[in-house]
């Protein structure tokens, strides 16, 4: 046993070199084509460094497409939370209004209307003045609660309000709020009723 | 290469290639994320953990938890499935209809087809999204785990091993507090056969006082201390099972969509 | 070159050498015991059920931080300094440095491994020290690596050995992923959210398999050659595997599933099957220069490295495997992932660096080992205990994954690697045993030296008249 541990210093002591013999073509070759099929690889599951992406989706646009589309279940559940935190506390959460405070959502003509013209306009302007609804009259101030709300949350909102408590109205959509806000234009100011009126459905 | 300077230089370029990639990159990317919005609904997700909980995650770090325990989940791809929500005018013809198509586990594709097939004749349909995978079918999360679960952990504590099961959704897989300190104290008290070593150390064994502790464990006979004596738990216990019931990754998020149960069942009626 | 000039030259490293493995081999011992009081807990779970400090998740990563910062890194620093006095033909620069560096780096060690048994480890694997003990461990790595840059920069013979190249990247690599994973993920001012196990997948991963690779390929490089007597096939061979080491090693380690966005993942997956290129032209080096050698390595350090270099290619393939899609489904979240770092450290690192310590021992110190059977001996157990433990972990690994990571199917495999470490830590004891009592008898001869200096006659001419 000992006589390794005493033998090796002799061949070894000389500090150890290398030959020169080249690296073979196959060598070479067989790395490109790994470096090309990665490129596939990568194409097929990296997403293109997009942050959203996860896999085992490939691409923003195949994620895009599966998100819940905007039907009318997806956009009341969202309606109702931006109900709940914007306009329940006047409101109510039943719909029913308080008095002195705000006019009832359920059953009002504003709301059960066939355009959504008007009723779109409400929260982007605000109410002065006196208004109808369901023939008593309310004398109040909104202000233009929903003007901060992106499009698609507004459209939202005014959706759970329409097919809530018994209205069975259809959808409102972000390009109507679109719409509104373009009409409405720079400059908002809030609207009684009778203003409104004049306005088409 | 007779030069130390260029293989130097050579490998500083090689070797910072991958610190510009794994390491600034993600950091701009994702280290100015924020919350980020549910899906389908106005909540913004995750919200801050509660100072229990915040606790918990430097009891769980302390005692090396991660060595065994994983947080994240895995989804290995997602299927579609077609919810009849409305017979419409014509019910007849949507049952014969819905008889003759699958209508779970689509592709994206099949969904649209049987949607369209549906709608044609007048039914209501809805496409709900199911995760699948391995960890979902253990019943272990509902979704991937993406980068929003953590925003606000530091240590983020992801783990790489499972000798124990994924912890990323226990809060909702596990919401008994009183569940949870038993298996801490003694594992097999809960789920026999558990190798899980048990965590004595977090608990006190005491001399019952004037009225028992309503902390005291309810422990099963042959876990019990001896008569006259009753374990509780240490402020550290409390805090690690607040951290285990704040694990939630249940959510539906835009980068991992699925279609939570309850929105279709607690919409709100027409 | 005459056999005058390289005693002159190992005899300069032989305080700072000493003063690095000694710190190493009883890192090694303590970090194997810890190993095997963790893997107690699979044998009888409730061992330390009130004992924290040896709990499973305080023993365990202290034995992995032990083993891999006590021995794996000052021990291959040691030998770094030797090859670069060697290569250089010249005494050591700076001498002093490392020897300051050794106790420094050692006590950093020691701070890190009592943190985190008393529970303040920083929860990031590979980077349980906390910040106190990280910033000594820093400082003592620069220090190091100041002293065999110097000695690098006084060499007579310009022309680079392929060593050069592996072992300067491995001094800048260090330092530079160290810090920066200290400073984004450690300090006071952590990144946010899931950059932080970013971060912490590029630090492990540049380390176990990075900077290990490069700092134990590096000396196989240099004393393969040495010990078959013959010239390392080739240089260029060398290169290429230099080259796309670092191109595409770097960039794995970032597991399939993880929550973090697709590409990143995806890069690693990619760069993890190119590995198998610079695999390739190293199993062709190491295949080359050993075959035809007319040497019997009889258990000798020419066994412990090319053992060592074997498993080397063997963890590279299973980090293949397990970043390839299908298979990591199976193994991933396993102790697959353990058995591979297992293997790379211990089987490949750890066994190339006590190849490399008995082979420049007797040269530094001159004289011949104190229990020269111990090498034979030595080399029996860590070949017996790698196998055990490895290969009991990486079949349990799949098991586990195949049954849904049910434990009590993987429990059998578990305690079989105990035994692994058994094995593994009678060998470690018999690695001390040698290291220590050479210091030991180094030491006697100095006191010997000096009190028969002092207890001399004096001579004539020094007599004051």
């Amino acid at each position: 046993m000992s006589d390794e541990t005493k033998s090796c210093p002799t061949p070894s002591n000389a500090e150890p070199t290398a030959t020169r013999s080249t690296v073979p073509m196959w060598v070479f070759s067989l790395t490109l084509v790994l470096l090309f099929l990665g490129f596939v690889y990568f194409d097929h599951h990296g997403g293109w460094f997009d942050e959203r992406v996860y896999g085992p989706y490939a691409s923003a646009d195949q994620l895009d497409s599966y998100q819940p589309k905007s039907g009318a279940a997806a956009a009341i559940a969202r309606g109702r939370k931006i109900y709940e935190s914007n306009c329940g506390t006047c409101h109510g959460a039943d719909g029913l209004g308080k008095p002195n405070q705000a006019p009832p959502l359920a059953g009002s003509e504003w709301v059960k209307a066939k355009g959504v013209q008007r009723l779109t306009h409400i929260p982007l302007m605000g109410i002065a003045g006196s208004i109808t609804v369901e023939s008593q009259t309310w004398n109040l101030q909104m202000a233009a609660m929903g003007a901060a709300l992106p499009d698609a949350d507004l459209a939202a909102v005014l959706t759970y309000i329409r097919s809530s408590w018994g209205n069975g109205m259809g959808e409102v959509t972000a390009d109507d709020v679109k719409a509104a806000r373009a009409a409405i234009g720079a400059n908002p100011h809030p609207m009684s009723g009778d203003e409104m009126m004049k306005m088409p459905e | 290469m007779k030069n130390g300077i260029s293989v130097f230089i050579a490998a500083f370029i090689a070797l910072g290639a991958s610190w510009c990639g794994f390491v600034l990159a993600p950091a701009l990317q994702l280290g100015t994320a924020k919350q980020t919005a549910v899906l389908n609904s106005g909540d913004t997700y995750p919200v801050q953990r509660t100072g229990d909980a915040t606790l918990g995650l430097q009891v769980y770090r302390a005692n090396g938890c991660a060595a065994c325990h994983t947080e994240q989940i895995q989804q290995t791809g997602i299927a579609f499935e077609v919810v009849l929500t409305g017979a419409g005018k014509n019910p007849d013809a949507v049952s014969n209809l819905i008889s003759t198509l699958k209508l779970t586990g689509l592709t994206k594709e099949e969904a649209d087809s049987a949607n369209d097939k549906i709608t044609a004749v007048g039914g209501k349909v809805e496409t709900h999204l199911i995760p699948t995978g391995a960890d979902i079918s253990r019943g272990w999360g509902v979704r991937r785990s993406v980068a929003a679960d953590y925003l606000y952990d530091s240590p983020v504590q992801l783990g790489s091993l499972r000798a124990g099961p994924d912890l990323a959704d226990a809060g909702t897989r596990l919401n008994n507090a009183s569940w949870h300190l038993l298996h801490l104290y003694a594992p097999q008290s809960v789920v026999k056969n558990s190798a899980m070593p048990p965590f004595r150390f977090l608990f006190e064994t005491r001399k019952i006082g004037d009225a028992p502790s309503p902390d005291a464990l309810n422990l099963p006979s042959e876990f019990a201390p001896p008569a006259g004596y009753e374990v509780v738990p240490k402020p550290e216990a409390k805090q690690l099972v607040a951290y285990l019931l704040s694990l939630h990754a249940d959510v539906p998020l835009y980068e991992a969509p699925y279609t939570p149960v309850q929105i279709s069942t607690n919409a709100p009626a027409k | 070159m005459n056999d005058l000039s390289q005693q002159k030259i190992d005899a300069s490293c032989r305080v700072p050498l000493l003063a690095l493995f000694g710190g190493a081999a009883l890192w090694l011992v303590v970090g194997l015991l810890l190993a095997v009081i963790a893997s107690l807990t699979f044998h009888k779970p409730d061992m330390f059920a009130d004992c924290p400090v040896l709990s499973y998740g305080h023993a365990q990563p202290a034995a992995n931080d032990a083993i891999l910062y006590g021995f794996c890194i000052p021990a291959a620093l040691g030998v770094m300094l030797w090859i670069f006095a060697r290569l250089s033909q010249t005494e050591l620069v700076l001498p002093l440095v490392p020897i300051v560096a050794a106790n420094i780096w050692h006590l950093g060690v020691f701070i890190g491994i009592v943190a985190i048994l008393i529970g303040d480890s920083t929860g990031f694997a590979w980077l349980e020290f906390p910040r106190g003990s990280s910033v000594l461990l820093f400082a003592a790595f620069l220090l190091v690596a100041i002293s065999a840059v110097a000695t690098f920069g006084q060499r007579k013979e310009r022309e680079l050995y392929p060593s050069h190249w592996f072992l300067l990247a491995a001094l800048l690599w260090f330092p530079w992923i160290y810090a920066t994973a200290n400073l984004l993920i450690v300090s006071g001012h952590p990144v946010r959210g899931v950059t932080q196990a970013v971060i912490g997948w590029w630090f492990a991963n540049n380390l176990i398999f990075v900077w290990l690779s490069l700092v134990g390929l590096g000396t196989a490089f240099y004393f393969l050659p040495k010990l078959a007597g013959r010239p390392l096939q080739s240089s260029y061979f060398a290169l290429f595997a230099f080259w796309t080491l670092i191109l595409f090693g770097t960039w794995c380690g970032i597991p399939q599933g993880a929550p973090v966005p697709a590409w990143l993942p995806a890069l690693s997956t990619v760069a993890s099957s190119l590995l198998i290129v610079p695999l390739i032209a190293i199993a062709v080096i190491v295949v080359k220069t050993v075959c035809g050698a007319d040497v019997h390595c009889k258990g000798g350090p020419f066994c412990y490295i090319k053992f060592g270099s074997a498993a080397f290619l063997l963890s590279g393939l299973m980090l293949i495997a397990s970043a390839c899609p299908h298979f990591s489904r199976i193994v991933q979240f396993t102790w697959f992932g353990p058995a591979q770092e297992q293997l790379q450290i211990l089987g490949f690192f750890a066994i190339i660096i006590c190849g490399a310590v008995y082979e420049l021992l007797p040269r530094i110190m001159d004289f011949e080992l104190p229990f020269p059977k111990f090498v034979r001996f030595q080399h029996w157990c860590f070949m017996l205990g790698i196998v055990l433990l490895a290969g009991s972990l990486a079949i349990g690994g799949i098991e586990q994954g195949l049954k849904n990571y049910d434990l009590a199917t993987t429990l059998p495999f578990l305690r079989a690697s105990t035994t692994g470490l058994l094995f593994l830590l009678l060998g470690s004891l018999l690695f001390a045993a040698n290291i220590f009592v050479m210091t030991l008898k180094w030491k006697l001869a100095l006191i010997k030296s000096v009190i028969a200096a002092v207890t001399a006659p004096l001579e004539v001419s020094e007599v004051k008249p």
